[in-house]
């Protein structure tokens, strides 16, 4: 293979991880507790902020860009601070949005909050530099390694792959665990949940908590991947991708959830590159938007369940307690 | 102090077209239960409906009334052809909500992919200026401002005194019982989403009538402060929705006057999450628990 | 973009190509996000296997990628303006685009030259705006003028009447402003219905920006109020002829190519495409590796140079054995030893018809001065 195929085989494979990452995360929130997160990308971007900023240095250093309470610190202490400033973040949201709601309410207050941080975002340019965004971020561990090219792409495959299974170690203990069960008859019948004498809010921040912590790592590989982040793409769209991802491969199931990170995300999106260009510029992108959509429905209507539906669960006996 | 009074003149403005757009959202929304994220993106295609139209020589009044009629139209369609076959389907509020995001972005897409990423202006006068003390309103304004106090007033007299209005409320309130009561729920589901769509048309027109540039994510831009207004007053309530329009469109105004310019629609938003804190279904809601998709 | 490339390799191929090369444009779309620009590159990278150089992209996408390509020994041709690249490490990035914070103090002299002195301030807060602001208020404020008024304007609002009035209240005899379209249209179509235009110096660059604007408030308006400061495109002739006639030449490849005529990014990447084959054939050598350090020996000035004014011109002076300078449809490039080349503004005012006419230049030294 050619250098720089496996540049971009490689880059892909990144993608891959960070956008199976996030979606065990939403599975978590959405798939397996209902809840319909749609500022995920914010917490995605919190993570992202955060790594950037303990990598960067102090920001007096830059010429060019500011930023608040910029560190140097060794890996992997950023992508560890971004899963605590993803949780943290969660927590505070979740504590205001996830009481008493009813769901469709919660989707438009999850708008507003997405709202809410890219104008604080792009408003306070002293905070993460503005609309601008943060730039030139160094990668992990390149100074001490210092290995070419291609082989610090592989490293990365490598880390990011480590921090896959971690994640999947975590969200896969979760959702088989009694508190895995407790989310999912939330997610079902709140009210039974409730009457059970489950505390049907406390749980649905726990989760909300935790899906924002995985967040906020998927974040910071990403950012320290490709050394830059923005505001300027935090669309409702972004995060849609997500969801069809979800939908597609198996809501609540985390081996369905990372199918369809694989097929929405990374198939069928980075497929639309290898197309010969048609129309004027953006019409194949708005074309692929019309796609996605399509397939959404599709699923939904078709296989709601995915392509990996989520395992029927049976109790011989009723659970003690 | 001039520009405060002017910011509340402006806020009239930003209100009516607000009041329009939220009352229409939240008709639909008492009837049928679907929380219809694609109504910024229909907002949109009215917009583009009445452009054409305009584009062939016919007057903005009547592009606007062409357009409204396009939204009640492919209101109409869209719930006949897509939620109600999902509802009926099995699926639940959560699923109809990702097929309302999933229609939005394939029509805005669908527009952009027609008329092109450029802006469109439509062909008209702003006509003169009036002038009530430290506030201005064009022509076109006060005309905007008359189109939303006269569909108050109709909305307020068709839900009030017709029997449709009183088939609509039993509706909202509880279908099933409504059905058995011998009212043809299907029927008063239909003028729900024609009623809701017709006012979506009309929000998009003036909207763009007012921005006098638009594209084809102009109304998706402007589809959370609606639901922001509609929400903040209690959803499904019309009358909750007109109070919900007034505060966002003066406090985002006013915001804009008193304190930095950039956080406006950012104060009308913490406002809405501060209410929704206390009173968590909006201020004027009575009923509205959680229920299923009515189809 | 591809209404400057297209121009360029016709005219290199119907002289012969570079070297025996025959040159041709790819196209790949960032879809306007740095995490979509990262695959969007190395994938261009992986199945272009004859890459010669690149054009483009632009604002942080440029940040997200120019890291790539230089690992790569990629020579590119950047297309932003970001401040993130006005002290350039990398050798292989190369920039025509002046940088957006030397565009608001190009702003400020050309609004002091007009005789202002009570100018507003409304930027968008979007990435190129919050740039041009502080060197804008600076180099005003340097030059005699006040800044009444500095707002910034959250984008795609409703409205904008509030802040117009703001705006108002503190009298400014001009309005300096940067936003996107739709905000741009908004907020001065508000302006035009409460209280009536007032001059607006603005940096309206491209078909779309000029839709949504003109649109708003009437090409009448656009031609008697607004005035747009652009990088300087030169009454240079010579090149930028060749080039509008390449250009209108290319009718089949690019779709209405006179609508980009008055384009200013369009000569920028024509004259980029020249810059590479130019240096390509100094360099004897179609690698990127080889020919980058090449790239300011054909462009910048030096006595005893031959100034060139096309692709044809460039490489028969080449041939020959001259040193060259090519003057290109964009202007005069001199690039410094952060591979940066601005060299200077020019002032536009809009016709009926949506065409240009300049007004005047502001050349890079005032700038620096102003800026200093």
């Amino acid at each position: 293979m050619s250098i720089a195929w496996q540049f971009y085989i490689s880059s892909i494979l990144v993608y891959l991880g960070v956008d199976v990452m996030a979606c065990w995360g939403l599975n978590l929130q959405f798939g397996v507790t209902g809840i319909m997160n749609f500022a995920y990308i914010v917490f995605q971007a919190a993570g992202a902020y955060t790594a950037a900023i303990l990598t960067l240095g102090p920001s007096s250093r830059s010429l060019f860009q500011h930023y608040i309470g910029g560190a140097n610190l060794p890996f992997p202490i950023p992508i560890i601070a971004a899963g605590a400033v993803g949780a943290l973040l969660s927590l505070v949201v979740g504590t205001f949005t996830l009481r008493r709601l009813r769901v469709d309410y919660q989707a438009m207050v999850m708008l507003i909050v997405s709202l809410i941080a890219i104008n604080v975002a792009t408003n306070q340019v002293d905070l993460v530099n503005g609309s601008a965004g943060l730039s030139l971020v160094p990668k992990p561990l390149s100074q001490v390694l210092n290995l070419d090219l291609v082989n610090y792409q592989w490293f990365y495959v490598a880390l990011t792959a480590v921090v896959c299974v971690i994640v999947f170690l975590f969200v896969h203990q979760v959702t088989r665990s009694p508190l895995g069960r407790t989310l999912r008859a939330i997610r079902d019948n709140e009210h039974s949940a409730a009457a059970l004498g489950k505390n049907v809010t406390r749980f649905r921040l726990l989760a909300f908590v935790l899906g924002g912590a995985i967040a906020g790592v998927s974040g910071a590989i990403l950012v320290e991947f490709i050394g830059t982040w923005a505001p300027g793409s935090w669309t409702y769209a972004e995060t849609f991708v997500l969801f069809t991802a979800i939908i597609v491969g198996g809501t609540g199931n985390n081996l369905g959830v990372a199918v369809g990170a694989l097929l929405v995300p990374v198939v069928f999106l980075e497929a639309t590159r290898f197309l010969p260009p048609i129309g004027y510029p953006g019409l194949i992108d708005a074309l692929q938007w019309v796609a996605v959509g399509l397939l959404a429905l599709l699923f939904l209507w078709r296989w709601p369940r995915g392509v990996i539906p989520e395992r029927r669960r049976r109790f011989r006996k009723p659970a003690p307690g | 102090m001039s520009v405060l009074v002017a910011s509340i003149g402006f806020g009239l403005i930003s209100t009516s077209i607000l009041a329009i757009a939220a009352v229409g959202f939240t008709l639909q929304f008492g009837v049928t239960n679907v929380f219809n994220l694609a109504y910024g993106s229909v907002m949109t295609g009215a917009a583009y409906a009445a452009y054409v139209a305009n584009q062939f020589g016919v007057d903005i009044w009547v592009s606007m009334v062409l357009g409204g009629l396009f939204g009640a139209a492919l209101s109409l369609l869209i719930n006949r052809g897509l939620y109600t076959p999902f509802a009926r389907h099995g699926l639940g509020l959560a699923g109809i909500i990702q097929v309302t995001l999933a229609l939005g972005l394939i029509l805005e897409n669908g527009l952009q992919a027609i008329f092109g990423p450029s802006y469109h202006s439509y062909q008209m006068s702003q006509g003169p200026s009036f002038h009530f003390g430290s506030m201005v309103f064009t022509a076109v304004q006060v005309g905007i401002m008359g189109i939303a106090l006269a569909s108050m007033i109709g909305v307020h007299a068709l839900l009030a005194h017709t029997k449709l209005g009183k088939a609509m409320r039993a509706t909202a309130a509880d279908a099933p019982l409504a059905r058995s009561c011998g009212i043809r729920t299907e029927f008063v589901t239909d003028i729900a989403w024609l009623l809701s769509g017709l006012l979506c048309g009309i929000a998009g027109v003036i909207l763009v009538m007012d921005l006098q540039s638009f594209t084809s994510t102009t109304g998706s831009n402007f589809l959370v402060p609606v639901l922001a207004a509609a929400v903040l007053g209690g959803i499904g309530q019309p009358y909750g929705a007109m109070l919900g329009a007034l505060i966002i469109g003066m406090v985002s105004e006013v915001a804009a006057a008193v304190t930095l310019p950039q956080y406006k629609e950012v104060i009308a938003f913490v406002i809405l999450l501060v209410v929704l804190l206390f009173r968590p279904r909006g201020i004027l809601a009575e009923v509205a628990s959680l229920k299923e998709v009515v189809a | 973009m591809a209404a400057g490339c297209i121009p360029a390799v016709n005219l290199i191929n119907q002289a012969g190509g570079v070297l025996g090369h025959k040159l041709e444009c790819v196209v790949a779309d960032t879809r306007g996000d740095p995490a979509d620009a990262v695959p969007a590159a190395s994938q261009l990278l992986a199945t272009q296997s004859n890459l010669v150089g690149i054009l483009g992209p632009s604002s942080d996408e440029a940040d997200a990628t120019a890291p790539i390509f230089n690992d790569s020994k990629m020579t590119m041709m950047g297309d932003t303006g970001a401040a993130s690249f006005d002290q350039n490490a990398y050798p292989y990035f190369w920039r025509l685009t002046p940088a957006d914070d030397v565009k608001g103090t190009a702003m400020a002299i050309w609004g002091r030259q007009k005789g202002f002195s009570h100018a507003a301030a409304v930027f968008g807060n979007d990435i190129g705006s919050q740039t041009d602001v502080p060197t804008l208020v600076k180099a005003f404020t340097k030059l005699g003028g006040t800044i009444v008024s500095n707002e910034s304007l959250a984008l795609d609002q409703g409205d904008y009447r509030t802040e117009v009035a703001r705006m108002l209240a503190t009298n400014p005899d001009v309005l300096f402003i940067e936003a996107d379209a739709q905000t741009e249209a908004t907020f001065l179509a508000n302006l035009k219905d409460l209280h009536g235009l007032i001059p607006v110096i603005g940096t309206s660059l491209d078909q779309a920006m000029y839709q949504a604007v003109g649109g708003a408030i009437g090409a009448q308006n656009m031609h008697d109020f607004y005035t747009t400061i652009r990088p300087l495109i030169g009454s240079l002739g010579t090149s930028t002829k060749t080039y509008d006639q390449a250009l209108l030449a290319s009718g089949s490849q690019v779709p209405k190519p006179d609508q980009w005529i008055s384009d200013p990014f369009c000569p920028a990447h024509y004259d980029e495409v020249n810059l590479l084959a130019l240096s390509m054939i100094a360099a004897n050598s179609t690698t990127p590796s080889t020919y980058n350090s090449y790239i300011p020996q054909v462009a910048n000035p030096g006595s005893g140079k031959t100034l060139v004014y096309s692709f044809d011109e460039g490489q028969k002076a080449l041939a020959a054995g001259k040193q060259i300078q090519y003057v290109g449809a964009s202007g005069f490039i001199d690039f410094n030893k952060f591979n940066n080349s601005t060299t200077g503004f020019e002032a536009f005012q809009f016709q009926l018809d949506g065409s240009t006419v300049s007004l005047g230049t502001i050349p890079i030294d005032e700038i620096t001065q102003a800026n200093s």
